[in-house]
């Protein structure tokens, strides 16, 4: 049946950045593929958007920790316009007293951090070594369709490789891991570690994105998590002109496969006839044909609003109903018209990842605040200042500041409204006190609440990650049982957001994985 | 609250005073208005009687009572013998209130019930019914029931065992409203070769033509009664319907009209025998639902456990679609299957073997006067029931010494007791 309207190939829903990804690599293959974008800009939250005119800051995300080489190469983004401004971004966990510690990549800067802490660098490297080693064990995991459900022989080929090279690094290595899998961060670190601001960074990263303390089980594992994340990717990277610059390439490389992206179009339904996926309902009522469709949203929105449960079989809707997202982070750009100079640090270390974690307690604290519905006093928070590495950003001389605040709560006690002023306060306040003069320097600002990047960016519940990185959420129990390969029970529908396996960060791999996934799907029915 | 915490004992009030101003916010009111009275929870109450409970007692000559469902009901009224052969001879009436009953509407009631249960319910008529399957994701049974349709938008889900969290679970994106109704309903059965002829003597008119599976509003005795022919029988057999506060009344009325042509009440006793016989499971007894069996062998396909079950893969997205699709073709490892075991006397016996090795067990047993025969409903390896020579460890009681003997086993191929009265039409009223 088809009621006018026009005919493509395949449809994505979202033009995020795992979104494009996807449609990248089906144009080059399924032929005709439509993008629609509920929003009027590409990207999702990898975007670049403008605070004031003249002053561009990273939406949401503003680095590339694991964006693989062989999708940069594959789709040739260096051909569209993708280029970096910095490669390999240090970490700096900042001190109040100014006497900063940068995490070592090399051993040159292994040296000076063993002489700012003589106790804990043994121990550091060690922890290196191990969260490597472990982390090489997840990672060939993470680049990789899930397995069956129904194929055991599918679980044994998809965990070969790791299970080959634990043998290879040792009998231990499987032990170690599988301790390492219901431990706390908080306590590993405890363990190792002396230096509070130490622990504080290391912490801050393996539970940045999700609601969980430091001392919650299961923490320690998202630091191996992240790590094999890192490993997808070639470092840590800022490309020219923002997160932005990576969407337009990746638009580029779908324009030039003759696809097509509609800004400003809102799916409301997935359609179904005779069991199959038929196209896609618009919010203006206009209907578009396509016998594969391919959703970068949140898998819950996706199979339980557009789709419907009805058209699921109950077991499967209700693995859905139960995991709603509630994301735990906020976003602050500031527009300064001076340059930000953080006490004690030096010249070259401002373009780092600035982490403001003092310690476990600070953490620990600022997790059960925002259980509560609050905020920690001083919070803890990552900041960019992307404009130094790449001027384009901002009028010569002046600069943005890109921050990330952990442990913000969805729900807030008396409400957004009534506490975004008091909290903009609170953080600027924190970061005054690690470069003082920011404050007075400040000429704009934009803050991005959990709710606010919930309505402008569509993220439901304002979870980058669409879905914790919990172990019972990761490979095929992404999002859940019955969606971990991309596939839904409809013929034809596919997920490719954060909400699938390998899950959050600007890694494309969802995206691309899923074409992976619907490949394989068709290669099986010949 | 001890004595001493207790507070001090005030001026009993005058209700009614005329001087008191009711705008006066300071104005003495009675403060046994405001006591709190205790309100027993529902749950509190452990012997649940259904609304023939006061009926059924009146007419027990043995006081053995029983629990079906969480309800006490009689097991026996008068004798099982006595009351087997109304019911082959003339007329049976029992009190089935124990069934759980949902009422389902709604404009979506009926994508719901499609996409609900494993046959396709298009062509369900108003004032008709069906035996409806549900089923999980893995395509395991959940449980069966019967499936009317009351109105256009408007179905009555009766079964064994309660399902209301599966239902609204499965009622996510569907306008439906799902009630229990179980409480709100008396539910008599009236088996036997003379229940059209009963219900005609009650005062029904033109019960001959009702056909199996239909249904129809009916008068008796002056209370409206939703009358279907349906029931768990294999011979002629209706269904009453009525509210809790008629179902006495109706009762009594029958009992009234029919006694003079054979009618007895009869227990759950009897009700399990004429269900063997006809050779029908019951969920929870011969068969377990899908998520009440621990060992996941114990949990069966349809196939398994009806030899046709209803199942249209064809009809559209229902629960466990996509497993039974898969497993259509090959047939089910374990089956439910009608035994026999010939002799005169009752025997108690649960395991069945084949040659020494433990195949299956027997889940519901009884005499079948019938076929002068000790009859089971079993669940056995699917191989050992082609195979036959199959053997049952019986147990034969003689005053307190229990001699164990093992008794051949036959497989049977139809169910003891199927007449064709059952479906014929018209129904009719002399045997």
């Amino acid at each position: 049946m088809v009621t006018g309207g026009t005919k493509y190939d395949a449809i994505v829903i979202g033009a995020g950045h795992n979104g494009l990804v996807a449609a990248a690599r089906l144009a080059r293959t399924h032929g005709r593929v439509l993008v629609l974008e509920a929003g009027d800009r590409l990207g999702g939250a990898a975007a670049t958007s403008e605070i004031v005119p003249d002053y561009r800051a990273p939406a949401i995300a503003h680095l590339l920790e694991g964006f693989p080489r062989r999708i940069e190469r594959e789709l040739k983004l260096a051909r569209y316009g993708l280029r970096y401004a910095a490669r390999d971004v240090p970490t700096v966990a900042l001190d109040r007293d100014g006497d900063h510690i940068a995490l070592p990549r090399n051993r040159r800067e292994y040296a000076a951090f063993s002489k700012r802490l003589p106790k804990d660098a043994e121990a550091y490297r060690e922890r290196v070594a191990l969260l490597r080693a472990q982390a090489e064990l997840v990672a060939p995991l993470l680049g990789q369709v899930p397995p069956r459900r129904d194929d055991p022989d599918a679980l044994k080929r998809f965990l070969r490789r790791a299970v080959l090279r634990a043998e290879w690094q040792g009998r231990s290595a499987l032990g170690k891991l599988m301790h390492t899998l219901p431990e706390s961060i908080g306590d590993r670190l405890d363990a190792e570690f002396e230096s509070p601001l130490l622990k504080g960074v290391l912490a801050f990263d393996a539970t940045l994105g999700g609601g969980e303390g430091p001392y919650a089980p299961g923490t320690s594992f998202r630091a191996v998590w992240r790590e094999a994340i890192r490993m997808q990717g070639q470092g840590v990277r800022q490309p020219v002109g923002g997160m932005g610059a990576l969407a337009d390439a990746l638009a580029a490389a779908v324009e030039a496969q003759h696809g097509e992206i509609r800004l400003g179009a809102r799916a409301v339904r997935i359609l179904v006839e005779n069991d199959a996926v038929a196209g896609v309902e618009l919010s203006d009522g206009a209907v578009l044909h396509a016998p594969l469709v391919v959703s970068a949203l949140n898998p819950r929105v996706t199979m339980l609003g557009l789709l419907g449960a009805a058209r699921l079989e109950t077991e499967a809707a209700l693995e859905l109903r139960f995991a709603a997202p509630a994301g735990s982070t906020a976003k602050i750009n500031l527009a300064l018209e001076s340059t930000p100079v953080f006490s004690g640090l030096a010249p070259e270390l401002h373009g780092a990842r600035l982490v403001i974690a003092p310690s476990l307690h600070e953490l620990d604290e600022a997790a059960a605040e925002c259980r509560d519905g609050g905020f920690a006093s001083e919070p803890v928070m990552e900041i960019l200042v992307p404009s130094l590495a790449d001027a384009s950003l901002a009028p010569e001389g002046h600069h943005i500041l890109s921050i990330i605040v952990h442990n913000v709560p969805f729900h807030v006690e008396g409400g957004w409204e009534a506490k975004r002023e008091t909290f903009v306060q609170k953080v600027v306040r924190t970061v005054d006190a690690y470069a003082p003069g920011t404050a007075d320097a400040m000429i704009a600002g934009e803050i991005l609440t959990p709710p606010d990047i919930e309505r402008k960016y569509g993220l439901a519940g304002g979870d980058w990650h669409q879905g914790d990185l919990r172990l019972d959420r990761l490979f095929g129990f992404r999002p859940s049982p019955a969606f971990g390969r991309y596939e839904a029970p409809v013929p034809g529908l596919y997920l490719c957001g954060a909400g699938s396996h390998p899950g959050g960060g600007v890694t494309g791999l969802p995206g691309w994985l899923a074409v992976e996934a619907i490949g394989a799907a068709k290669g099986g029915e010949r | 609250m001890t004595p001493d915490t207790a507070p001090q004992k005030e001026e009993p009030v005058e209700p009614n005073r005329k001087d008191i101003d009711p705008q006066d916010e300071q104005a003495a009111v009675d403060p046994a208005l405001f006591e709190e009275k205790p309100i027993a929870p529902p749950f509190e109450r452990t012997v649940l009687t259904t609304p023939l409970h006061l009926v059924t007692s009146l007419e027990s000559r043995t006081n053995r009572w029983t629990d079906w469902n969480g309800y006490t009901v009689p097991e026996v009224l008068t004798g099982l013998g006595d009351e087997y052969r109304a019911l082959r001879g003339a007329a049976a009436l029992m009190d089935v209130s124990p069934l759980v009953k949902y009422r389902i509407a709604g404009r979506d009631a009926f994508a719901f019930l499609q996409r609900l249960v494993t046959r396709d319910i298009e062509n369900l008529g108003v004032h008709r019914a069906v035996h409806v399957i549900l089923c999980e994701s893995r395509g395991l049974v959940l449980g069966d029931g019967l499936l009317f349709r009351l109105a256009d938008d408007d179905y009555r889900l009766v079964t064994e065992e309660t399902h209301l969290a599966w239902l609204m679970d499965s009622s996510e994106g569907f306008r439906v409203r799902i009630e229990d109704v179980s409480a709100t309903l008396g539910t008599l059965s009236l088996q036997g070769p003379l229940s059209a002829f009963v219900l005609m003597q009650a005062g029904v008119g033109d019960v001959a033509s009702l056909a199996p599976f239909a249904a129809r509003w009916v008068t008796i005795a002056g209370m409206p009664v939703y009358l279907s022919r349906t029931g768990a029988s294999g011979d002629l057999r209706y269904e009453l319907w009525s509210d809790a506060e008629d179902a006495p009344h109706v009762w009594r009325w029958l009992v009234e009209c029919g006694g003079p042509l054979g009618l007895r009440a009869a227990g759950f006793a009897l009700r399990e025998l004429a269900r063997l016989e006809a050779g029908l499971p019951r969920a929870g007894q011969d068969y377990l639902s899908a998520f009440a069996a621990i060992d996941a062998r114990e949990a069966l396909p349809p196939a398994a456990i009806w030899a046709s079950p209803a199942i249209d893969l064809d009809k559209g997205l229902f629960n466990g679609r996509a497993a039974l699709r898969r497993g259509s073709d090959e047939p089910p490892a374990r089956r439910v299957v009608s035994l026999a075991i010939e002799g005169l006397e009752p025997l108690r016996f649960s395991t069945l073997s084949l040659e020494g090795r433990v195949v299956g067990a027997a889940t519901s047993t009884g005499f079948s006067p019938a076929l002068g025969a000790n009859i089971a409903l079993a669940v056995i390896d699917a191989e050992a029931a082609a195979a036959g020579a199959l053997l049952a460890a019986a147990e034969r009681r003689d005053g307190l010494s229990v001699r164990e003997t093992l008794a051949s086993v036959r497989v049977l191929a139809k169910p003891a007791r199927a007449h064709p009265r059952r479906l014929a039409v018209p129904a009719p009223l002399r045997p």
